[in-house]
Formats: structure tokens, sequence, C-alpha cells
């Protein structure tokens, strides 16, 4: 199967088409296995979390840090809670912990799909009448587009609360004056579409992770490839569905 | 299995704790909107509403009290504005409430105002229509602004003459900062105190004197404050009164006397007015003229006679 790169491009994109299209056709097929899909959320949600709340926490503070100069210069240091709360529920929380669990969970189900698929427990558990792809995908998708949204909303509350204590580190801003401006500020367009792509982005990285996976080649190398290429490929995914996200919710008037 | 539980709770607290905050916050984002709770509709007539869009503000008396519902133009003058208002807050507006489209600071969102006007009124009612005060536009702000800007760039041109003024040579200024000047003041100062401590010695002496006088104490003052005297005084002019009574009864004697002469009474009178004393005595003068002659005649006679011949004649020769 040799060709160019581009055709090489083409035909990868057709094939993880294929793949998320092959998703939805076994997700509503019968025999949801629901014990294998706790224990993925398990591992993909709640393992996840510290990682995403120290990067929310860290992302808030600094965040507020290093807009307090600015603000300071306008005389709107008073608009500090409401200009980082906008900042981060809208776009970096989100796209933080997209980006924190494309790294860590996209590449550990490669790694892992990958390994299977090198040594052939794949097609041992195809003969044994197990489907694999029900069994393997289907839950580690479902799993990773239903925690990365919580797993989300965890990391707008503890970066918010970084943003609390940065905007305490020089000025004063009590508790509840705090989170008056923010939930003042704050209004279901800022909510709602930073929420609803965590679902894209959840289902991005699983279903990449997934395919790159599932469709490791041959050996060793192959899993490190594929594992790599996951992360880098849903990374990159992030990022080019919350760009359409944007446009979509700015096409909507949802703003 | 106790493990696999243990990572279901683990995994049942992580989501509920997570959907739970975003319900949460869900909640609390519409309740600031009013999307929640017990609310009303009143709206108001504004002939611009100056950007004013659904979701903004209503505020009463400064506190926010509800949302916009919708803005939409009813006719080429008017723009109906539908609020949702808390039930809370119902009997504190009323009818006769005026609404005014505002800005949340200089810059901020727009919103609307709900003032209350000092006169009684029943509280408002679901659907009522409030009086609409016309808003303050930036334009029109900016506008004035100009002309205060205008005025100021006058003013300060002006101040700035006369700072000039102030600061240039032989100006007040110069004078303020002339340290002699500022010696001279000094010492003329300290003259003026030392004159007026003498003053006020002087009136020290002054009040003393007046109190001498008072108490009468030297000359002045025992005429003024000696109650002999001036009775003595008194007297005196008593007595220089009946000096002159005296004087014109006496006066009043003379002339009486004078007249008692004119008209011959008494000695000198008789004297002075008897006219046959006076014939008499011309007689007597012509008698005593005759009698001289005669006497002459005789003496004559005399002469030649001889005992008295010899000393006639021995006379005679001593005189040669």
């Amino acid at each position: 199967m040799k060709s160019s790169g581009f055709r090489k491009f083409l035909s990868e994109t057709g094939d993880i088409a294929r793949f998320t299209g092959r998703f939805f056709t076994e997700l509503f097929k019968p025999r949801f296995e629901f014990a294998e899909f706790f224990r993925q959320c398990y591992f993909i949600g709640y393992k996840s979390l510290p990682l995403v709340a120290i990067t929310a926490f860290i992302m808030g503070l600094v965040i507020t840090i290093q807009s307090r100069p600015t603000l300071v210069e306008f005389g709107a240091e008073a608009w500090l809670p409401k200009m980082v709360s906008v900042s981060l529920v809208r776009e970096i929380a989100p796209v933080i912990t997209a980006l924190i669990c494309a790294g860590k969970i996209g590449s550990g189900i490669g790694a892992e799909l990958g390994s299977m698929k090198v040594t052939e427990q794949i097609d041992a558990m195809d003969v044994s009448g197990t489907n694999p792809y029900k069994f393997l995908v289907v839950t580690r998708v479902m799993s990773t587009t239903l925690m990365i949204p919580i797993l989300a909303v965890l990391a707008d509350a503890v970066s918010l609360y970084g943003g609390f204590l940065g905007t305490n580190i020089r000025g004063v801003c009590s508790w509840d004056l705090y989170w008056n401006q923010v939930f003042d500020t704050l209004t279901y367009g800022d909510v709602i579409p930073s929420i609803a792509k965590t679902f894209l982005f959840g289902f991005a990285i699983g279903i990449i992770g997934c395919y790159k996976g599932f469709n490791s080649s041959k050996g060793t190398e192959g899993v490190g490839q594929s594992a790599n290429s996951a992360v880098v490929i849903s990374s990159l995914l992030v990022f080019v569905l919350d760009l359409l996200a944007v446009q979509i919710t700015d096409l909507l008037q949802l703003t | 299995m106790a493990a696999k539980d243990f990572r279901n709770v683990r995994l049942g607290i992580f989501v509920l704790v997570g959907t739970g905050l975003l319900i949460a916050a869900l909640y609390l984002i519409g309740s600031k909107q009013n999307l929640f709770g017990s609310t009303f509709h009143i709206s108001a007539n504004f002939n611009n509403v100056s950007g004013l869009m659904k979701g903004n503000n209503v505020r009463f008396a400064g506190i926010n009290v509800g949302t916009v519902e919708s803005v939409e133009i009813v006719s080429d003058t008017s723009v109906n504005v539908v609020m949702i208002i808390e039930n809370s807050v119902q009997k504190f507006i009323k009818k006769n409430a005026l609404a005014s489209v505002g800005t949340d600071g200089l810059m901020g969102n727009k919103l609307v105002n709900i003032n209350s006007v000092n006169e009684p009124s029943e509280s408002i009612e679901e659907d009522d229509v409030l009086q609409s005060l016309k808003p303050v536009e930036m334009d029109q702000m900016v506008r004035t602004l100009d002309v205060t800007n205008e005025n100021i760039k006058v003013i300060s041109t002006n101040l700035r003459n006369i700072t000039d003024k102030i600061n240039s040579k032989n100006s007040l200024w110069n004078l303020l900062m002339d340290t002699v000047v500022a010696e001279n003041v000094k010492s003329s100062i300290v003259n003026m105190k030392l004159m007026s401590n003498e003053g006020l010695y002087i009136t020290g002496d002054l009040k003393a004197i007046t109190q001498g006088i008072k108490n009468g104490k030297g000359s002045i003052g025992a005429l003024i404050t000696d109650t002999l005297i001036s009775s003595k005084i008194k007297q005196s002019v008593i007595t220089l009164q009946k000096l002159s009574d005296t004087a014109a009864i006496v006066t009043g004697d003379i002339s009486q006397i004078v007249r008692n002469l004119k008209h011959g009474k008494g000695t000198m009178g008789v004297l002075l007015t008897d006219t046959s004393l006076i014939h008499n005595l011309n007689t007597s003068v012509k008698s005593i003229n005759k009698g001289a002659v005669t006497f002459d005649e005789d003496m004559k006679a005399l002469q030649s006679s001889w005992p008295f011949k010899k000393y006639f004649k021995k006379q005679k020769k001593a005189k040669k």
C-alpha cells in the first residue's frame, strides 16, 4: 500500500470516519458492557482528577496574576473576578482539561489497545465470541465522552478557586463578593457551549486513542507509535473542535 | 469484589460532585437572570433605548430586581421594553414610578432604572406600563463636555497668564519673595508692636490720670470734683447777684438824688437851684467891687498923707 503523504492522510481520515461510524452502529447494539464501562470511567475520570485539578488550579492562579497588571492600567481592578471567570470558564479550563486528558488518556488507550493488538489479544477475543470492538472501543469512547465534561466542570471550579486566591494576593476580594461577581458575569451563553464542547473533546480523545490502538502496526515499535500519534492527533483535534465550537456558538448567537 | 465496589463508590462521588457543581452553577446563573423563582412582568415605552438588550439588568433604587425580557419596536417613536421583576419587590414599585435607560458605570452595560416618584400611589401589578424618562445619551454628554472643555481651556489660559504675571519681575510675587522687604515688614511690625506697647502705657497713664481726676487728685481734679469750691462759687455768684442788685438800687438812689438836685431839694439842691441866692451873691459881689474901688481911693489918699509919704518914696527909690 505505497501512496503519497496526502493520499495517506486522506485514507486515514476516511478510516477514522469509518471507525467512528462503526462506533455508533456498535453503540446501539444490545449487550452494553456496563462493568467494563464503569471500570474505564474510574480510570479515565477519577484517576485523572488530581492531574486535571492541579493544572486547572495553577492556570486559574496564573491567569489571575497575569491579568491584574493590564486591568490595573485601566483602573478596572475590581473587574478581575469577572474577567478571569469568563476566560477560565469559556476557554481555559475546558481546553486545558482536554489537553491533559489527551496526553494521559489518549496515550493510555493507544498504548493499551496497541499492545493488545500486537499480542493478538483482540483477535483472540474475536475468536472467543466477545465483540472486541464493543468491549474495548465503545466502553472507552463512551467513558471519555462522559468523563471529560465532568472533569471540565471540576476544573472550572478548581480554577475559579485558584482565581480567588490569585485575586487576593495583591487585592482584597471577599469569598462572597468573588463568587457573586463570578456568577453575576457568567451566563448560560458562557457555560453551556463550553461544557458542550468538552463532550466533543472527550469523544475525539477516546475515538482517536482507540483507532490508533486498534490499528496499531505489528511490533513493540508500533505500540509506541500508536500511543504517540494518538496524543498528537487528539491534541490537534481538540483545538480544531474548539475552533468549530466557537464558530458554531457564535453563529447561533449563543455567546 | 469489595475493591470494585469501592472504586464504583469513588467514581460515583466523582460523577455526582461534577454534575452537582454544573447544576449548581447553572442554577446560580439562572437565578441571577430571574429564570427561577416567582416573577411578574411590567413594561415601559421609550423613545430610544440606547442599545438596551434582552437580558440587561433592571434596577429599582439601585438594586438589581429583574432583567429585560424583550425589546420591541412598537412604532416609529416608541420602543416597548418588557421586564421580568421579582415578586418580592412588587409592593415597593408604585404605579407612578419612572423607568429610564441608564448605564452601569461610565462604559458599562445598559440597564433600566426604575425610580420612585415622591407621590403616593398603588403598588404595581402584572403587565402594568411605567412612565419613562428620556435616557441620557452619551453623545449629548460628550457634546456638553466639549463645551465644558472649551471653557476650561479659556480658564486655564487665563490662569496661565495670571501665574505668568505673578512669576514676572515687579510683581506681587516678587514682593512676596523679596527678603529685604520681608525684613522691613518684619521690623516695621516690630516697631508697630513697640508703638502699640507704648500706646498701651499711654493709655494706662491716661487711665490713671482720669482715675485720678475722678478721685479728685490734682487741681483739675479738685476743680472738677471739689463740691465745697463749687458751693463757694455758687455763693459768690449769689453775692455778685446781690451786689448787682444793690448797685441797681444805688443807681436808682443816685438818679433820685440827681432828680432831687435838679428840683432843688436839699441843701445842695437849694444851693444849686436857688436863683435869689445867686442874685444876692451878684449884688454882694457888686457891693464888694464898690467897696474895693472906694478902698483904692482911700489908699491913694493915704499914700499922699504925711505919715506914709516917706515910705512910698523909699519904695520908689528901691525899684529904680
